[in-house]
């Protein structure tokens, strides 16, 4: 079975020890600093995860080498705010201006698998705090299935789409495996993350 | 007289300095991997902004210590492993509590202690209180800013979360463990935009010369410094 890799940022959070447990310690994961991208052969994953950590300039000069990676069956799980484009079809991070605890209430638009089972309610509130989740949105590309969005504006803050043969799953917040400490239903995102990526046919 | 700030290539260092709120107010911008010598040649006080690649800084360090030790300020945020490249710096982790102000009575443990300090004409006492991850022990000489007691599960005998310090070095090293540019740049968190708001101006009028000096005598909280030997 291929494994899944993840870009390590060189930040205190982004430890592999710290990291692998949010993921679950499934001993999936390869941990590779980005700046060593040009010497991995992407096609030997099952999938990348890109944290919200990373530096996008950099990686925004691998997007044709990411692409390639998607076309020919990868998958790509990214987090955070789009500011450099290193996946061709993302444009820009629009963020919330002014917003209230309405204007961050997620909403599910269509059901997702690494969602299953997940209340919107505790992607919306964490200790009653709502924010966490999404404060912003990105415009879809055409052919994505929008999975969140969040409040009456409607922004899109999680979506899903295929290029050639693979797919790219995209959360526009900060990084999924942080639900990996989880205690409530959003405890499932970690796990069914990676059913998703292995029931892959 | 030139203020410059490191850029991480994140969503977050790309907002916060490139966003319309900050971008007037940086004189230079250098992406941390085309760091050079020359590239800060002019330059008076550099921000090494929070969460900046560690492996990079301690890969620049040798130029980042040459241009402190040349007279220069150097700004060092939180989350930069700052203890491993940074003179002087000893650090002390702690869990964050991120909800500290959603406990019953929540009081902020933080302790201005040099309300006299340029920073403060800037920056509201109560706009440097956040979570934070952990404590620094400020070198014998430099002046505490901003302190917080011992951890009550005993892990440090308190420290420093901001401190100014003009004696371990040829220049002046201002050391924090705030991280404001990942939370202003992610939208999140608005007592970090009311930070950079004053604290970037702070940093701009210091790199032109406009702060005054500190003029009261310098002291340190014996406590929270090195012993002596």
């Amino acid at each position: 079975m291929k494994r899944a890799l993840f870009l390590m940022y060189g930040q205190p959070e982004g430890g592999m020890t710290n990291v692998d447990r949010q993921l679950g310690n499934t001993g999936l994961v390869d941990f590779a600093d980005l700046y060593e991208l040009d010497a991995l052969a992407l096609p030997d994953y099952a999938a990348v995860f890109v944290s919200m950590h990373v530096d996008q300039r950099y990686l925004a000069t691998h997007a044709d080498m990411i692409d390639r990676y998607l076309r020919q069956g990868g998958t790509v799980v990214a987090n955070g705010h789009i500011a450099y484009p290193f996946l061709r079809d993302l444009t820009a991070f629009t963020p919330l201006r002014d917003y209230n605890v309405d204007d961050l209430r997620v909403k599910r638009q269509t059901p997702h698998p690494v969602w299953d089972g997940v209340a919107e309610l505790e992607l919306t509130f964490r200790r009653g705090v709502a924010g966490f989740y999404g404060r912003g949105g990105h415009q879809p590309p055409a052919g994505a299935t929008v999975v969140h969005t969040i409040g009456a504006r409607g922004l899109t803050v999680d979506f899903a789409y295929p290029v050639g043969r693979g797919r790219v799953l995209f959360h526009g917040g900060n990084d999924l495996w942080q639900f990996g400490n989880a205690k409530d239903t959003t405890a499932r995102i970690v796990p069914q993350l990676f059913e998703w990526i292995y029931a892959k046919g | 007289m030139t203020l410059a700030v490191l850029d991480g290539g994140t969503y977050y260092h790309h907002e916060t300095i490139n966003g319309e709120r900050y971008r007037h107010l940086f004189d230079r911008v250098m992406y941390v991997r085309e760091l050079t010598p020359e590239s800060l040649a002019g330059v008076s006080v550099l921000i090494v902004p929070d969460r900046i690649n560690a492996n990079l800084l301690r890969q620049h360090a040798a130029m980042l210590i040459d241009f402190v030790q040349a007279g220069h300020t150097l700004i060092v945020l939180g989350e930069n492993e700052a203890e491993t490249w940074v003179p002087g710096v000893k650090w002390s982790p702690r869990p964050t509590n991120f909800w500290w102000w959603l406990e019953k009575d929540a009081q902020p443990t933080q302790q201005l202690v040099r309300p006299e300090h340029d920073l403060f004409r800037h920056v509201p006492f109560q706009d440097t209180i956040w979570h934070f991850h952990g404590v620094l022990t400020v070198p014998r000489g430099a002046d505490a800013l901003i302190v917080v007691p011992p951890d009550p599960e005993g892990r440090d005998g308190g420290g420093a979360l901001l401190y100014d310090d003009r004696v371990t070095t040829r220049g002046r090293l201002i050391v924090s463990t705030l991280d404001p540019f990942y939370h202003h740049g992610s939208n999140f968190m608005p007592a970090t935009t009311r930070f950079l708001d004053g604290f970037l101006v702070w940093a701009r009028d210091t790199a032109n010369g406009a702060n005054a000096k500190l003029d009261s005598p310098r002291r340190s909280i014996e406590r929270l410094t090195e012993p002596s030997n």
